[in-house]
């Protein structure tokens, strides 16, 4: 099993089809997304998001969304839950992207509670557990549970869309580089397939 | 664990693995041309070789193409072919090619088919590189083309692909139809190959070498030895390349997969069907 790393644009091959000051560049790109990588790993504050942190360790890492559904289903929202990793420099860059655009973002996940689920690249997909209610299954029985075909690997960052039933509304992709600009996260939010 | 890196963010994302275990990649602007039924530089490449100035009518009234706008893995979209006629000696479609038009290599899949499938119906998995269309371009046998398109928008990360582990079932083809099959009616099958398909595009962490690419090359199946289908295929197909499709059964017989991959191995599956 094999992902794509993939980016709009017109590169698309392997690197050894990069010319030096391509590599370059690259190389400086990647020293810069690590050296930039914010202390604080978690969605941002303006969009208050619902923080919970795993449970178990360290022989698992058990996230309970049984109180966040409650809410959900209270406040008449759906759930946006975003699974985060505390070294992960892809969901730093996620964060910081909606940190970025978050007067133009905030209004449209009016109707979505956010809730942050504050892991590390450490979690694998057999020590990430959900919890709901009395349940707690292991990453990919989850995943086959709710029908989800990210059952395969588990992917940092990664987002589920619910509604307060936790019936998910839509499939989503591995990872969040499919919408980290701010057209393509509204696609989401308005579940365009 | 094998990695694979494609695109300028390879050698970024090879260094920064050095300093965190692997995750996701992949962001950027928005491409311009991302309408389903927009074109492509290298489309326009690409069917220049393969039609010449041949016109392609662009609806979906004789092929529909079915593919999520975001699949859940950049490496196994699903894809579904839906053909708007019937397969009959007077009109069928004669061929189906599949594309991705920013992969690396773009023909994806060529299916040349005959009346025996019955309706012109395919399902299968393909990788994606980058966001690009996928089309399907129907040639019917009256020479006609029909093309349908999607946008899709990938992006992935890595991870350790199944068959590392199991190299001895590498070419295990199996069939597949329901338990109960009625002779002269349409029927639903499955052919899988267990094969890596790998694209020479992968990197094994451990050596720092390419992978060299591994894929099946093609697939003919036959029923009671006569041709349902043969696909030619690229490494563009997902691993353990999957195909659904139709056959008509006149009979007992026996239904056939011969395999071939781009290293000449050849593959048998077979299944009895009453």
């Amino acid at each position: 099993m094999a992902n794509n790393s993939s980016l709009p644009g017109p590169t698309s091959s392997g690197s050894p089809r990069l010319a030096k000051p391509m590599r370059s560049a690259v190389f400086s790109l990647c020293m810069a997304l690590l050296v930039a990588m914010p202390a604080v790993a978690a969605l941002p504050a303006a969009y208050s998001p619902m923080v919970v942190q795993p449970t178990g360790a360290p022989a698992r890492a058990e996230f309970d969304l049984t109180a966040a559904l409650a809410r959900a289903h209270s406040e008449g929202r759906r759930l946006y839950v975003y699974l985060g990793a505390s070294d992960c420099p892809f969901c730093r860059r996620y964060e910081a992207f909606l940190d970025a655009n978050a007067t133009e973002l905030k209004p449209h996940f009016a109707n979505y509670l956010i809730v942050d689920l504050r892991s590390s690249l450490s979690v694998n997909a057999d020590k990430l557990h959900i919890r709901v209610g009395n349940r707690s299954l292991p990453y990919a029985e989850f995943q086959r549970s709710i029908g989800d075909e990210r059952a395969r690997q588990l992917v940092y960052p990664s987002v589920w869309l619910f509604d307060a039933s936790l019936k998910p509304l839509m499939q989503m992709p591995a990872g969040t580089g499919t919408f980290q600009t701010v057209p393509e996260q509204l696609e989401i939010l308005r579940l365009e397939q | 664990m094998i990695w694979k890196f494609t695109g300028a963010w390879s050698l970024m994302f090879m260094l920064a693995s050095v300093a965190a275990p692997p995750c996701s990649a992949a962001v950027g602007g928005l491409p311009t041309k991302t309408a389903h039924t927009d074109i492509s530089p290298e489309w326009e490449r690409l069917r220049e070789k393969l039609f010449q100035s041949r016109p392609i009518e662009v609806t979906d009234s004789r092929v529909q193409l079915i593919v999520p706008l975001r699949a859940a893995y950049g490496a196994s979209v699903p894809v579904k072919i839906v053909s708007r006629l019937p397969q009959t000696e007077a009109l069928y479609v004669k061929r189906l090619y599949l594309l991705v038009d920013k992969n690396p290599s773009m023909l994806a899949a060529v299916l040349e088919l005959t009346p025996e499938v019955g309706q012109a119906d395919f399902e299968t998995r393909l990788r994606v590189d980058e966001y690009s269309h996928v089309r399907v371009i129907s040639e019917l046998s009256n020479g006609e083309l029909h093309m349908d398109s999607r946008y899709v928008k990938t992006s992935g990360g890595c991870s350790a692909p199944p068959n590392r582990g199991a190299a001895h079932l590498i070419g295990k083809t199996v069939l597949k139809v329901p338990d109960v099959v009625t002779m002269n009616q349409l029927t639903p099958a499955d052919v899988t190959v267990v094969h890596p398909n790998d694209t020479g595009f992968e990197l094994n962490n451990v050596s720092v070498m390419f992978i060299p690419p591994h894929f099946v090359r093609s697939i003919k199946v036959s029923y009671a030895d006569r041709k349902v289908f043969d696909a030619e295929l690229d490494f563009s197909v997902s691993e353990n390349p999957t195909f659904r499709f139709n056959f008509v059964p006149h009979g007992a017989g026996v239904l056939k997969a011969e395999v071939e991959d781009s290293k000449d191995a050849r593959f048998v599956g077979t299944l009895d069907v009453r």
